[in-house]
This record gives C-alpha cells, structure tokens and sequence, in this order.
C-alpha cells in the first residue's frame, strides 16, 4: 500500500477528490461547446504568417527589410492609394490600377485615404491636400496637417530614405511643405512634379503621429528614431501588440480604424527562416501564409486547403555590370554577356514559369513600359562577333557575385558560367554571404553581381531615376550618360502625360541600347496561403497588407 | 608460416624499444635482413589484423576505391561534373543519369565521382599539415615540459595557447578563419590545418613526455647529442604511433569539416563538385519530392568517412603491442615478453 506521504499538505481525501474533478470535468463538458465556438470565432480572425523574418526595426526611413515593409503597410497609413481591379490573370487576387487612366483627374485612378480630397495645380507645381476629420492614431491623438508636416520634414533632416523620397518631388527646403489650415497641407515643387500626387501613395511615405513623437523625442534624439524603432506611432489599421525579434510579432486590429476595423483582429508574424518548414507549416494547417518560398516550392504546394497566388510584379532581378570596370566599360561587352545569357532556361528552371523575362529595363506593368528596344534574346554567335569586335575574341576572365541567402541566384549563376564559357568568358562565381552581400552592391566594387529590387513607385521617371540616373544612390551598375541623366529630369518637370512618354520612350530606347545590365527576369509575386484566406491585394511595394484578409464562410 | 611468425616475434620484440639509433652497429647485410624482416613482419600483421578484424579489410577497399574514383574520374565520369544542362535539370535516377540530375541539370553521378579530388585534397593536405606543426610543436613541448627558465615559458605558452584554440567550437571557428583568408581551397585547407593542430600538438606531446624519460633518451643525452637531433632521432619516431592512427580519423573528420563549410556557403565556390556543396544545392528540394541531388552525395560522403575511420582503427589496432601479441597468440606463435 502506498503512503501518502504529502497528505499532511492536501487534506483532500480520495472521496473528496474524486467528487471535486468529476465536478470540474462536468463543468468542462458543459462549457466545452462554448470555449470550442469562442476559439473558432478567435481562430477565423486570427491571421498566422510564416515569416522569413520578423522586422529588424519599425522605422522604415532605415529599414526596408520584408518584415518592416509588411508592419509599416498595417501601421501605417497614406495620403493617398490606388483603386483596385481584380488581378487580370488571378480572379482570386485584386492590384493597384496604376495604369495612365485618361478618364480620371491628373490620368491617376487614385482614391482618398488619410486625404479625403486633394488637388494638383495646373501648374503641376503645388499639391494640396484636405485631410479626413476625427481620424485617430494609435495614441489616440487626431490627425492633422502638421502630422503631415512634421512627417516630411523629418525626411528632410535624416540621411535614410528620405532624402531620395523628397528629391524627386524637388523638396528640400522645410517650408516648401505648408499646413495650410488644421486640416490642409500643401507641397510646393518649384518646378512642375508629375510625381507630387505618386509619391503620397508610396509605402516609403506614411502619415506618423507628429503629437506623440515629438512627445518621446529628446534633446539627442529629436526625430524619435529611437521610439519608432520598436513601436508605431501612425494611422494604420493595426497596431503592435508585441513584438520579440528572431521570433514573432503580433498585430492588434484598430478598433477605432477609420475605414473600419479590419477583418483579421490579430495577425501574428512568425519568424521561420527556413521556407521549406514554412511550406510545412502550411501543409500542416499551423499558419495561414508562408511567404518567399523558392519556385519550385510554390509550383510542389499541394493539399486541399492550399492555394497559391502568383501575379505580375514590380520585381527584377539583373546583373550589375560595372560600367566603370574594364572590360564592361565597353557598351559591346555589356551586349555580348547579355545576348550570351540563358534567359529562357532560367525562367524555366529556376523560376518554374513563376517570372516573365525581363525585356526592359523598368517593370514591364508600369506605365509607359516600351518592350520595343528588346533585342537580346540569347543568340552566342552575336555575343561572340560583339566581344571580337570590342577586342576580346578571345574572351576574358571575371567574376560573379551573388548571394548566399537566395538559392536561385546559385542556380542562375551557375547556368550563366556554362554559357559565358561557349563564348570565351572564364566566370569565377563568388558567394556572398546575405549579411554583406548589399555592401558588395552598395560599393560597387564587383565587375558583375546580382540584384533584386523593385521602384515602389509605378512611374517611368522614378525607375529610371533610381537605376540610371547617373547621381542616383540605387545606380550600381556605375552607368553614367549625360543625356539620359538630362531626359530623366525633364521627364520629372513636367506633367504632360504624352510627352512624358516621349521623353521616357527615348530614355528606355538609349539604356536598352547600352545595356548597363544582364538582364534576367521580372519574377512574380507569390503568395501561399489556406485556400479559405481570401483578399489578397497586389501593391507595387510588394508588401502584404493585413486588413485585405478575411476568411471565406467566417 | 612459422617464419613469418619468427619475423614477427623478432620485430614485435625490437620494434617498440628501438629507435633509429639501434642497429647502428649491425654489419650492413644484416640491417638490410633486419629491415626486410620487419616489413615482412608488419605485412604479416597487417593482413592477420584484417583477418581478425574483416571491417578493417572494408575501409581500406572503401578509402582506396574513392581514391581511385577520384583519380580516374576524367576517364570514367559520364558528363563534365561542372557544365549546366538546363534541359536536364532534377532528372530523376535513370540509364542516362544514374544517381538523376541536379537543379541546373549537372550529372549528380559524374560530380559524386569528382568530388574526392577536391574533398581528399583538402583533408588530407589539411590534417597532414597540422600533423607536422601539431607534432613538431608537440615533441618540442613536451621534450622541455620539466626544463626551466625561457623554454619552460615559451613551452608553456604554446600548451596554453592551443587551449585556447580548443576552446573555440571547432565549426565556428573554421567559417571565421574561412571568412578572414577568402573563399578558397588553400584557406579552407590553412583552417582545418588550424583547428587540428592543438589535437596533434597534446597528443605528441604526452608522448614525449613520457619517451622523454626512457634510458635510450638519457643515454644520447649523455652522449652529449644535441636537443633537434635526440627530437628529431630518438623522440619523434618513437611517440608518432598515437599520431598516424589519430590521421586516418582526422581525414574523416577534415572531410567532414570542408562538407559542413561548402554547406554553410563557406567552402569551395560553385559549382566546384563538392559533397558538402552537392548537398546544400539540393536539399531544398528535398521537401518537394527531388531527393536525388542530396542524398547521392550523402551517401558518399558518410562511406568515404566510415572508411577512413576504419582505417584509423585498424592503424589504432596495429600500434598497440598488445593486440599485436594477440594475434600472434591467436596464430599459434609464442607471446612476446
């Protein structure tokens, strides 16, 4: 026989247990319906994502890693945002219209957010804006014009992003931003800006709450870097309920949201590094989306309850060729590694159909895109004639840089040194460790490397000015020509849609001509989720927005 | 039969004791029978070994056939191990590519057969040499470990600073060393060598520790031998057993280690047929039903481990007089005193 040897701590005897948990399993029982009914009513408004990462900082002026861009779309909110059509090759999925729409005001479908009325003068110089009243931060305090001002203002004061976002809108004096009345900000470009209007729906520009960071702000920190590292202060949907790097991030719905609550009341954003557990993790039902899997995990997804989203993106993914290194100073070279690439192949094998070939050099779904100045399919024995007649018929030793954290790149590198190697070029590849990779890009240092990236804004003279612009901080192929750098400013001064197109036109034609780039593939946007997830919008930030969600039959 | 076995008690009786100095006064006919009977006798060892021990047998036929796959792999290899198919890409195991393709359509059979010229070349060179600094600083270390004054620091010094090398995880220290000297064979070559260096340098050194205080070591002292010359004669050659057995398991561990950097990013570039690398390129397809491009390589690389640590025990098995005398009592011989 045992001895109870802790009775002496619970008096409780074995009758007495007994009666007492049968109670509590009645209890149970009888409330079991209840707690299932609340958990599913919980489960239905909660959003799971399977994230590579979670956000390294809040404050996107210095951040523009996945994680941030996905939080700053739900903290944050805009003057402006685009109308939305349903996807033309995906019925389940919705995209901005940024098409040139003849029909409507400054040929922009654009719609009222923060901003309920806004206007551009003829003159294509001042916009002015009309702010929505009683609009609310997370804070609680009311938007109005100086939220706006100090918003801008701080761009103009930080060396992150801010001084681009304002340079092509040509501020760069403080009180060419004006509140003009409680509810009414302006902005004056001293020369006509067609992207005044563009730039307030850019992701990069978000409202924040000027009454509470001036608040947190301190004599050495008088932006409130600081505090908006680690906390919003905006007019988003949602606020940050926790959030615990390397981990997860939790997102509470704004009940007092403006546009209305949104459907999903918590969306948590787990940090799975590895995008063939978040694949599993799907499969299994653990999580509603998993984000940036590899092609051929999209393409394998199977299961009743999955389903996968892919459409026409901003992305583009080229090669960096150093026009300021021998031999890719010379425009024939650059021509002869482009006609010598794989594309088809590429698009085929490493991307599993899920890119279109990249046959510009500004996304292909922007306004004003030209496909005409396409000219490289692969075709060796051009390559080979172009690098004879640039003085390499012999070829040439170089090397390829690419990153480590994206196995497509070794794929495509890998493709690209067998076919540079049928026309003479000798390519060494150099893996990059994903940590340092961008220093590699930003230095500019390599003769050839990789690169990622999509122009937010969908506007010819924004890409263009990013990528080619000779004095651009983004132009890291090192491409430099006066008159292309003298068309894209024209192009930015001036409002007039059809000679923008010309301008534009002539700009794409020159750059297609010269080919600072490989150019490989503009990769779609894909998303894996439940099959019961609906309202996936397509923004050309490529970011998810939390409050398009809500679940079918919930 | 019974000649061999008196070879093999003459050898088992003068070969541990002997040092290079032993038959300095023989006439030279009889040095060369005696160096005749001592091959002789550690052949017959080594074959009796691997009769009492057939797994022995395995991994010399495993090391030696992934050496000759290795070698003869221009002439044997189906496709070029390095140039991209892309019409080929994730085939699975067939006639025309047994062990399939990977995803940029490379023949996974052709690489798995290439990738021991780079995988040996780095193991080998590698632990050979931190085996030569690890033992040269080991004997030097130990031969002074109870001398005074600036050797005994400079010894000591050595000891500790190998310490602190140990104390750093062997993995993270090489990707440093790696990440310091570049991406290339030589550095991962220079950091294997590194990480292993202190295993050689405490192992020669408790040797010599104790060969340091045997009478032939005395005597060519007296004789008034110099230090580099009793180390080099008389200390070296008879602490290195514990060292030759410890190289065998080093290479499994060295190839190992370069597999472990290629799939960190940290090993030889791309696509440079490597198992380590072969596996990284495929195990994200793993998950989507293409297990070819990682498992083939895999396996390779775990037999070729297993046979070189199984060489390494039958080196182990071999240097030990005890289990010599075994076998010669299992053969029916006389057990040496």
């Amino acid at each position: 026989m045992l001895t109870n040897k802790y009775q002496h701590i619970s008096p409780m005897s074995r009758r007495g247990f007994v009666q007492g948990t049968a109670a509590v399993g009645g209890a149970a029982l009888l409330s079991g319906g209840w707690a299932r009914e609340a958990f599913a009513q919980d489960r239905s408004t909660t959003m799971v994502i399977a994230a590579p990462a979670t956000p390294q900082s809040l404050d996107h002026e210095f951040d523009v890693s996945l994680g941030t861009i996905d939080s700053v779309g739900a903290l944050y909110d805009n003057l402006l945002g685009y109308e939305k059509v349903t996807d033309p090759e995906d019925p389940d999925a919705r995209r901005e219209d940024i098409s040139v729409r003849a029909d409507k005001p400054y040929n922009l479908a654009l719609t009222g957010k923060l901003a309920e009325k806004w206007e551009l003068t003829e003159d294509g110089q001042t916009a002015r804006f009309w702010l929505r009243e009683g609009v609310k931060s997370n804070w609680g305090n009311e938007l109005t014009a100086e939220d706006v001002r100090w918003t801008w203002v701080r761009k103009l004061h930080l060396t992150g992003l801010g001084p681009f976002q304002t340079s092509v809108i040509n501020i760069k004096e403080e009180d060419q931003i004006k509140a003009e009345g409680r509810y009414v900000v302006s902005f004056h470009s001293p020369k006509p800006s067609p992207l005044l209007l563009k730039q307030m729906v850019n992701l990069s520009n978000p409202v924040y709450d000027a009454t509470k960071c001036k608040e947190v702000s301190s004599s050495d920190d008088s932006w409130a870097r600081k505090f908006l590292q680690n906390e919003s202060a905006g007019f988003g949907p949602y606020k940050m309920k926790q959030i615990v790097r390397g981990q997860q991030a939790v997102f509470e719905a704004r009940e007092d949201y403006y546009l209305g609550a949104p459907f999903m009341k918590t969306v948590i954003m787990r940090e799975v590094p590895t995008s063939a557990a978040r694949v599993s993790l799907l499969e299994r039902g653990a999580v509603d989306i998993a984000q940036f899997l590899q092609p051929l995990e999209y393409v394998s997804l199977k299961g009743p309850g999955v389903a996968v989203d892919s459409v026409a993106a901003s992305f583009s993914i080229w090669l960096e060729l150093n026009a300021k290194m021998p031999p890719f100073d010379n425009p024939d070279v650059r021509r002869a590694i482009n006609y010598a690439l794989p594309k088809d192949e590429v698009l085929k094998t490493v991307y599993q159909g899920l890119a279109d070939k990249q046959i510009g050099c500004i996304p292909k779904i922007y306004p004003m895109f030209n496909s005409e100045f396409w000219n490289y399919d692969q075709d060796l024995d051009k390559a080979r004639e172009l690098l004879g007649k640039a003085g390499h018929g012999d070829g040439f030793n170089t090397s390829l840089s690419y990153n480590a954290g994206d196995p497509a790149q070794e794929q495509m590198a890998i493709l690209f040194q067998t076919s540079l190697k049928e026309i003479g070029v000798e390519l060494q590849l150099n893996k990059v460790p994903a940590a340092t990779f961008y220093n590699q890009v930003t230095n500019r240092s390599e003769p050839i490397i990789f690169y990622l990236d999509s122009p937010w804004v969908p506007d010819p003279g924004y890409s263009t000015q990013l990528y080619f612009h000779s004095k651009s901080y983004v132009n890291y192929s090192n491409y430099t020509n006066d008159k292309v750098d003298a068309l894209i400013e024209q192009g930015l001064q001036t409002t007039d849609t059809e000679e923008r197109r010309r301008v534009y036109d002539e700009v794409q034609k020159i750059v297609m001509d010269e080919v600072p780039w490989g150019f490989i593939a503009y990769p779609r946007y894909n998303l894996a989720r439940k099959a019961d997830l609906k309202g996936f919008t397509y923004y050309t930030s490529n970011n998810l927005r939390f409050q398009d969600f809500h679940r079918e039959g919930a | 039969m019974s000649s061999n076995l008196e070879w093999e008690k003459e050898s088992s009786l003068s070969g541990q004791a002997t040092s290079t100095a032993h038959p300095i006064h023989a006439a030279p006919g009889a040095r060369a029978r005696s160096r005749l009977a001592r091959a002789r006798g550690k052949t017959g060892y080594f074959f009796a070994a691997i009769r009492q021990h057939p797994e022995f047998g395995l991994g010399y036929v495993i090391v030696v056939g992934i050496v000759l796959v290795g070698l003869l792999a221009p002439w044997i290899a189906p496709y070029s191990p390095v140039t991209a198919d892309p019409s080929q890409y994730l085939e699975p195991p067939s006639w025309q590519h047994p062990m399939g393709t990977d995803s940029s359509g490379m023949d996974i059979l052709s690489r798995v057969m290439f990738a021991p010229r780079i995988d040996l070349t780095i193991a080998i060179l590698g632990t050979l040499v931190s085996a030569v600094i690890g033992t040269l600083l080991g004997a030097v270390v130990g031969y002074y470990q109870s001398a005074r004054g600036l050797r005994a620091i400079s010894c000591d010094a050595i000891v500790r600073a190998s310490d602190v090398l140990q104390a750093f995880p062997v993995f993270v220290f090489a990707i440093a060393l790696v990440a310091i000297f570049g991406q290339s064979i030589q550095s991962i070559i220079a950091a294997i060598a590194f990480v292993n260096i202190p295993i050689y340098l405490r192992l020669t050194r408790s040797q010599v520790i104790s060969v340091r205080n045997t009478r032939y070591v005395e005597a060519a002292i007296v004789c008034g031998v110099g230090d580099l010359t009793i180390i080099r004669r008389h200390v070296i050659p008879n602490a290195i057993a514990p060292v030759l057995a410890q190289l065998s398991v080093n290479i499994g561990f060295a190839i190992i280690l370069t597999a472990a950097l290629s799939f960190v990013g940290a090993g030889v570039r791309a696509p440079a047929p490597e198992w380590g690398s072969m596996i990284a390129m495929g195990f994200q397809n793993v998950t989507t039903g293409q297990w070819w491009p990682s498992v083939f390589p895999g396996l390779a690389l775990a037999v070729t481990v297993f046979g070189f640590a199984l060489v390494g025990a039958s080196i182990e098995f071999l240097s030990d007089p005890e289990q010599r005398a075994t076998i010669v009592a299992r053969k029916g011989g006389a057990r040496p005193a």
